[in-house]
């Protein structure tokens, strides 16, 4: 069994992805064809299979089980078949990514055919979509000088690019959402506005140096601290642990299959 | 691979058997739940955008098959009973496409529930990029071309939160969010209408929905922060103790949760 999860070289290799697919293949016709009043059960028992195994690993007594790579590692029966079991998850996951890419090929393929306002946005979608995916075949198939630098102009001239530019527009959104929070309209407003200036003089050089001259533990850099250590922080973490709570009961009342009355049946 | 140190082996099973009793036993009774204002502001955003005549867009998120996700998409099916209702469009942009057929398949549910399957539209269910400014840049598009009249942020957000709202906020949408990064909560308070804060996040589907089951594990998690809250005065308690007795039961007691 185990053997199964082991990496696989040459001919084995080719074996064991057409066996995947023919599986893959059979299992998706199976899912397909099971009646309706049978899918929730069915999720609800892989559900509950999938998150014993991992309670297990995580609860059960663990004893050394040093590798090459993690010569301190603990664990126990289970824990070598944690990565193979994460990796089922990955192997959906990209299954999913084909679904995505046709729903975005249908809508942006219909607005194209009918002309309507965005078809210029959806051409330009499929212009990208066509020349990343081939300049990435390339460069993985031939990666000859001439493929490798196409590649690297589309990833990191273009899109890196792009990504950094909106990552760069939170800078200004920032500072309209600031000017909406800190205007003075309420005692809540004021006290947030006083703290974000004490807060933000503590981060800079010159609001350091204005308070210099005061007793230390006036200085502004030592109340910031304090703003954020002993107010910030515990208001944090007490957030943090209602989260903590919440989203344990979620994960237990889904795991047991108790969930009701919103993508599952209502209770009446 | 992490395990459970001694803390959460107690802990854990416990705050986990004391919720499931609480769901199982308040299926017997009636439970009253607190107002939680930034849930009631979602009907009065749906009835804008009824009223507009204009869309709305939902976004559970970064989030891929997980546990805000799931409580995301719980609260998202709400928001599409209702739109259903009142014959109001309704897109939901997707980010991670694992999660993308679970979506189209609790949207179709929420539409079907509300006997309205003919409004279903799969192209309103719409998987945009799975890199996160791609995701921001399309979605912040989107509000601006479809003129979002409500929008509702509920699920797992990062740097994205803040375009999102800014860009709702520009385009005149009234806007509801929810998260449990709590990073970002202080951007949507910014820049949204109403926010739902920290647990009130996972209270939302008990909220809305009223099922006895969720409004149970509420209760058990309240008695769970409760708990949670009696060890940690205990624990503070304990070390300062030990700071003036000059003994090592506070490092004992910090050492369990190691």
């Amino acid at each position: 069994m185990s053997g199964l999860f082991q990496p696989a070289q040459g001919g084995a290799w080719y074996i064991r992805i057409v066996g995947a697919l023919i599986v893959s293949a059979i299992l998706l016709l199976a899912l397909m064809n099971v009646p309706r009043r049978f899918r929730k059960p069915l999720i609800g028992l892989v559900t509950f299979l999938g998150g014993l195994f991992f309670a297990l690993e995580f609860f059960l007594p663990t004893h050394p089980m040093p590798t090459p790579d993690s010569p301190d590692q603990v664990g126990n029966f289970l824990t070598p078949y944690v990565v193979p079991f994460g990796n089922i998850a990955q192997v959906i996951g990209a299954w999913t990514v084909g679904l995505g890419v046709i729903n975005l090929m249908q809508v942006h393929g219909r607005r194209l055919l009918k002309g309507t306002s965005g078809a210029f946005n959806s051409a330009a979608f499929f212009l990208c979509m066509i020349l990343m995916m081939v300049i990435g075949i390339l460069y993985r198939v031939h990666p000859n000088a001439i493929n490798k630098n196409l590649y690297a102009l589309l990833f990191n001239g273009a899109l890196q690019s792009l990504d950094a530019t909106m990552f760069s527009i939170v800078a200004f959104y920032i500072v309209s959402a600031a000017y909406r929070a800190f205007r003075v309209r309420s005692v809540e407003a004021t006290l947030l506005l006083i703290t974000a200036v004490i807060v933000m003089l503590g981060q800079i050089a010159v609001g350091q140096w204005l308070t210099h001259a005061l007793p230390k533990n006036l200085h502004v850099e030592i109340v910031r601290d304090w703003i954020l250590t002993k107010a910030n922080a515990p208001a944090v973490r007490a957030v943090a642990f209602g989260l903590g709570i919440g989203g344990l009961a979620v994960a237990l009342r889904i795991w047991l299959g108790l969930e009701r009355g919103s993508y599952f049946e209502e209770q009446g | 691979m992490e395990h459970a140190n001694l803390a959460v082996q107690i802990l854990l099973p416990l705050l986990s058997v004391i919720i499931v009793l609480t769901i199982l036993t308040a299926r017997r009774r009636q439970l009253f739940i607190r107002r939680i204002q930034g849930l009631t502001a979602i009907d009065e955003a749906i009835g804008r955008a009824t009223e507009m005549g204009r869309p709305m867009v939902c976004s559970i998120g970064l989030g891929g098959i997980d546990v805000p996700t799931l409580q995301a998409l719980a609260i998202t099916s709400y928001i599409i009973r209702a739109s259903a209702r009142f014959n109001t469009r309704a897109i939901v942009p997707i980010s991670d496409p694992t999660a993308y057929p679970i979506v189209e398949e609790a949207v179709r549910d929420s539409y079907l529930a509300e006997g309205r399957p003919e409004q279903f539209n799969a192209e309103d269910i719409r998987f945009l990029s799975n890199r996160q400014f791609a995701f921001a840049a399309s979605v912040a598009g989107l509000i601006w071309r479809e003129k979002a009249a409500a929008c509702f942020y509920f699920g797992l957000f990062f740097a994205e939160s803040l375009i999102f709202a800014e860009t709702g906020q520009q385009a005149g949408a009234i806007q509801v969010a929810g998260t449990p990064s709590t990073t970002q909560i202080p951007f949507f308070i910014a820049a949204c209408d109403y926010v739902i804060i920290g647990d009130e996040f996972y209270a939302a589907s008990a909220y809305l929905s009223r099922e006895p089951t969720l409004l149970g594990s509420l209760v058990g998690q309240d008695i769970a922060k409760g708990i949670l809250i009696l060890i940690v005065l205990f624990g503070s308690a304990l070390v300062s103790l030990s700071g003036v007795l000059g003994n090592t039961w506070g490092q004992t007691f910090i050492q369990m949760f190691k």
